[in-house]
């Protein structure tokens, strides 16, 4: 049963905040709600005022400049997908929508919705940190930015403040020789992550790893990097047998669970699997680029 | 070449698909009547407790809320379909001194709103002791377990014997022996529509109730067990339905609850359950373990088979009794076994009741039973599908003591499966193509409920404009069981399908008929209708023969309104003209017809069997175990097609739950709580997880069925999981005994298999 609540919809950015700033603990932030919805049908929230920022156009966009592309919170996963630009520049964005939800949720829920609900399985933030994306959050007191991986902080918790949105999302110019690749293992088409991962690749003189970012998602309480496994590759010509220590290290790195879908032992031999098989992935994508 | 028939075998769509698909047909759930109140039922949290003490003023006393009722305002008795047993009617429904599982109702609300119904759950105070409580069927049994019921010897709520031939002299005969053991899980059935009624007692006493149902008689009968009423008294009428799979022909909380409370108030009470309560509080798919014995010659002649079967019961008896039966007899099919033998125990759990669902026992002996059989051919050095041949049931074959098989063309579908595979060639690597056989009953003979009617009754009204009505007491549960009626009469009436119209599951109109379960309604209500609608055309051709002024000596028929002398179809007269005449003939009185059928001297199981073998190609992912369905083939025969579309749709829906069952559906729980009560948690295959799916229809003749027809809507549900755990192994060389077959089983039998390489 969903409680009774007082209902805003600003139209613009400023508004918002003043909003946020005047019922602060007691107001909650909605966009698409396809997450939010899900915890307020259980009764798990239950906020007295609702701000809607989906109406906010100045916060729905998608746009390519010189410094790399600038996606707005509200924008929807099914916008990003669909996007020629995105599709053509960042193809593994696009893709990781394809698998996210159905076209449905897909069409209501938004980017910055995902990001915010800070659930470890979710697709988007692999990728973003894969990419080295930066997230800018707005208060009445002015912007803030840093990288996508230092968002979350545990699970379901994030780094807004009170009286902050999250306003944009930027992802740097990919350099040159740079593939990337993203997958999450599901037992169902379209289900959530058991484990999901992302690999960015930079290569450099006779197809030796110059850069890597890997990315685990729903492998700890928080998306995360396992840098001792980028550690093993970097700078090296990747080998079987590297990327099987790279797996492996990247394995102990992650801090799963074990539940219903999955046991954690489970959760880590499929890491040890895809740590290697994204990075293949990603190398090959960088030879096409 | 051109069908003897001109509406059975076409391609019709279902003659309610249009409101369907246009959102406009009305279920249980969009009943709303004039001063109607919304129920909530107040569950047990615990697995097993006693209730000590309910307080319900405050309950009452919060604004919006009309009656609250528990098990004191019941008359304390107990429901079960096993009416011939009094023992196995065990389900008090409210409960008043014990709750046996965690969803048991304890009390029910009726309010103004569903919002206060559910706020008054709250206030209502329940003291309860909680007392040790048993999960697993194999703990049950044992001396100091926890007694769910009082009285009931280590927890056995029923056993089945089941026996033909020397066994034991048989398997010292035997070549070869397998001994496997089994684990077959949990399944909810996963409704459109959650279980739902809305009750209404007037101020005469009667009682009223619309009710998403597999069968109105059913729960018309067994309200009038549980509220000691008339059985006339009591209309149910069941609308269109959002499925049943099985959860909906024994009396349900919603149902019971929205009476007691409408009894009370006499004013209408709508019980909808919520889609946790569908879930952890309903009736689920009974988990077994299975123990079975093989034994054969070196030449494939399968001797003996002995299937010891222990199922989790949950806390009350439910249709599991005839699961329990079924599973063992559906462990010798399709197979001619000399020597067989089973015992199975169906053992109470503090977990919500196990039952009914599509297969009705038989997914699950089908599943151990064709993995076995895979095994052995392999101990054996003998193809599968060459083994299922050798011993696989014929046309007129007797399972001794227990069935007489007329229609059987299981050798025609492994034939046509044995073509398919070969057709497809070299698969790539870890792919690989999983057989299973499997049979299945159509139309339920045993009479546990003890019905004096006949098992289907029919009445056919033919109206002055010529159009048909049909009145039948099936339940459409979205099966297309009224589509599939209407072509019955339709035929034989040599009318048009649009000049029928269905009234179906309604009590108060419509002659009993048991309802949807058991595969019994295309053969058993499709006779009763076929002879109704006979008896119309009879009377029709009394009229018109006097009309027509013809030599006795021909017989007449009707075709596409026409109705003429057989061998001259050019000459007649107008079905419509004759049907006007023949009314008024009768002093006004419209033209009826009524027909009934109960199987006799056709065994105690079912009056015809259906057929089929499938084929499931699964590809594997060594290094996870994630594995995809890439192609199921069923080769099926269900006797003479009534609608193809029909049996399409069955199929579809057949391969999806089934498919499920098999690779991920499961319902795991912490001390008799159910942890996946969602459908977001609840993993269902989806569209984007079927496979290609292909139907080989074999042309058979049911001589006992309408037309020749026969079932084609659970045994579609029973191989499918077997086909996956052989195709697994064929594909990578991992056998898993243990239902469901997921990815990490998968991969952790890879990494046993891999270990064991290496050690050698
Ligand atoms: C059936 C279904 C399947 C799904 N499958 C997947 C899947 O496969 N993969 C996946 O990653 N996700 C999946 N999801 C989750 C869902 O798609 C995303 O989480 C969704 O995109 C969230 O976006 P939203 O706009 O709907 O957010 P909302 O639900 O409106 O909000 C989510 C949270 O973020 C906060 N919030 C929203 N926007 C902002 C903002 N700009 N600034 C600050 N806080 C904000 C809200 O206060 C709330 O706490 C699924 C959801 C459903 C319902």
């Amino acid at each position: 049963m969903i409680n009774d609540f007082e209902y805003f919809a600003p139209k613009t950015l400023k508004e918002a905040l003043a909003l946020l700033d005047k019922y602060q603990d007691d107001c909650k932030v909605i966009c698409g709600g396809q997450s939010l919805l899900v915890l307020m049908r259980q009764g798990l929230v239950a906020p007295p005022y609702m701000i809607d920022i989906k109406g906010i156009a100045e916060l729905s966009y998608i746009k390519d400049d010189k410094d790399g592309l600038k996606i707005g919170a509200t924008t929807t996963h099914r916008a990003i997908e669909k996007s020629p630009v995105v599709k053509k520049k960042y193809p593994v964005l696009a893709k990781m929508e394809t698998r996210l939800a159905s076209i449905q949720t897909r069409n209501w829920g938004t980017i910055g919705g995902n990001v915010c609900h800070g659930d470890p399985a979710g697709d988007p933030l692999p990728v973003l940190i894969a990419l080295g994306a930066t997230l800018t959050m707005t208060g009445s007191k002015g912007k803030r930015s840093m990288p996508a991986e230092n968002f979350c902080l545990d699970y379901f918790e994030t780094a807004l403040e009170p009286g902050e949105l999250l306003t944009e999302i930027a992802l740097p110019v990919v350099p040159p020789n740079t593939g990337t690749a993203y997958t999450k293992f599901n037992v169902i088409e379209s289900d959530l992550a058991t484990v999901g991962v992302a690999v960015s690749v930079t290569l450099g003189a006779g197809d030796s790893c110059q850069d890597i970012r890997i990315a685990l998602g729903a492998s700890a309480p928080t998306p995360i990097r396992p840098k001792k496994a980028e550690a093993i590759l970097k700078g090296k010509k990747i080998t079987d047998a590297l990327l099987a220590q790279a797996g492996e290290t990247a394995s102990t790195e992650a801090d799963p669970i074990s539940d219903i879908y999955a046991s954690e032992e489970y959760r880590r031999e499929l890491i040890k699997v895809l740590v290697p098989r994204l990075t293949r992935e990603a190398m090959a994508n960088a030879k096409k680029a | 070449m051109t069908s003897k028939f001109s509406v059975i075998g076409q391609r019709v769509h279902n003659i309610d698909g249009t409101e369907k698909v246009t959102g406009s047909a009305k279920y249980t759930f969009d009943v709303v009547l004039p001063n109607m109140l919304y129920g909530k039922i107040l569950r047990s949290p615990h697995p097993h407790a006693k209730i000590l003490k309910i307080d319900t003023r405050q309950a009452k006393k919060l604004i919006g809320v009309k009656a609250v009722v528990t098990g004191k305002d019941t008359l304390g008795r107990k429901q079960g379909i096993w009416r011939r047993f009094p023992e196995l009617c065990d389900e008090e429904i409210l409960c008043r001194a014990k709750t046996r599982y965690i969803g048991d109702p304890v009390a029910a609300v009726a309010a103004i709103d569903e919002d206060t119904a559910e706020e008054a759950l709250d206030l209502i105070e329940v003291e309860y002791e909680p007392l040790p409580a048993v999960f697993d069927p194999l703990e049950a049994i044992k001396e100091d377990a926890p007694q769910v019921h009082d009285g009931v010897e280590l927890n056995i709520n029923i056993n089945r014997h089941i026996e033909w031939g020397d066994v034991d002299e048989a398997f010292r005969k035997c070549d070869h022996i397998r001994e496997d053991q089994f684990k077959c899980s949990s399944q909810a059935h996963v409704c459109m529509e959650t279980h739902d009624a809305v009750a209404s007692f007037g101020h005469n006493g009667k009682l009223t109730v619309w009710t998403s149902t597999q069968s109105s008689y059913y729960i018309q009968r067994l309200y009038a067990d549980m509220l000691d009423m008339r059985e006339s008294d009591i209309r149910v009428m069941n609308r269109h339905t959002g499925g049943g799979f099985g959860s909906k022909f024994e009396l349900d909380s919603a149902q019971f609850c929205a009476a007691i409370l409408s009894q009370k108030l006499c004013q209408p009470v709508k019980i909808v359950l919520t889609r946790e309560e569908e879930f952890t509080a309903t009736k689920r798919r009974t988990p077994m373990y299975y123990f079975l014995k093989l034994g054969a010659k070196k030449d494939g002649t399968l001797l003996a088979k002995e299937a010891r079967v222990i199922t989790e019961g949950g806390a009350y008896t439910a249709m599991g009794a005839t699961a329990l039966y079924l599973t063992g007899f559906f462990s010798s099919f399709p197979y001619k076994f000399p020597n067989y033998r089973y015992d199975g125990y169906r053992v109470y759990t503090n977990t919500e009741p196990s039952s009914a669902m599509r297969g009705f026992g038989a997914p699950q002996s089908t599943f151990c039973g064709e993995s076995q059989l895979d095994m052995m051919a392999e101990d054996l050095g003998i193809d599968p599908i060459e083994l299922r041949r050798k011993n696989g049931m014929t046309p007129d074959y007797e399972v001794p003591g227990q069935a007489f098989i007329q229609s059987c063309g299981l050798h025609q579908c492994l034939d046509k499966i044995e073509e398919t595979i070969e057709k497809r060639g070299k698969l790539p690597p870890n792919h690989g193509i999983g057989v299973a056989s499997y049979g299945f009953m159509s139309g339920g003979i045993f009479n546990w409920f003890n019905t004096p009617y006949a098992f289907s009754a029919a009445v056919v009204r033919i109206n002055i404009d010529g159009k048909a009505d049909v009145f039948t007491g099936a339940c459409d549960i979205g099966q297309g069981s009224n589509t599939t009626l209407a072509m019955i009469c339709a035929e034989e009436l040599g009318i048009k399908l649009e000049d029928v119209r269905v009234f179906s599951g309604d009590t108060g109109i419509c002659p009993p008929d048991l309802g949807a379960w058991g595969s019994r309604q295309t053969l058993m209500s499709g006779n009763a209708v076929k002879r109704a609608a006979a008896e119309c055309k009879s009377q029709i051709m009394e009229f018109a023969a006097a009309k027509m002024g013809v030599n006795i000596v021909y017989d007449l028929d009707i075709k596409d309104g026409w109705i003429h002398i057989v061998n001259r179809p050019e000459r007649g007269v107008s079905y419509y003209d004759i049907v006007k005449g023949a009314i008024r003939g009768k002093d006004g009185v419209a033209i009826m017809g009524r027909g009934h059928y109960t199987p006799h001297r056709k065994g105690m199981i079912s009056p015809a069997y259906s057929f089929g073998v499938q084929a499931a190609e699964v590809a594997v992912d060594v290094e996870t175990g994630r594995y995809k369905l890439v192609n199921v083939t069923t080769a099926h025969e269900s006797g003479t097609v009534i609608n193809p579309v029909g049996i399409e749709g069955q199929l579809e829906g057949a391969i999806m739950m089934a498919g499920g069952y098999g690779y991920c559906e499961d319902q795991p729980m912490d001390e008799g709580k159910i942890l996946n009560p969602s459908i977001a948690d609840y993993k269902l295959i989806r569209s984007l997880d079927m496979p290609e799916t292909e139907i080989l229809e074999i042309d058979t003749y049911e001589p006992e069925g309408p037309f020749g027809a026969k079932e084609a809507g659970e045994g579609l549900t029973n191989p499918t999981a077997g086909a996956i755990g052989n195709a697994v192994y064929k594909a990578v060389g991992v056998r898993i005994n243990d239902l469901p077959i997921t990815p990490e089983k998968v991969f952790k039998a890879l990494k046993e298999k891999e270990k064991k390489k290496k050690a050698k």
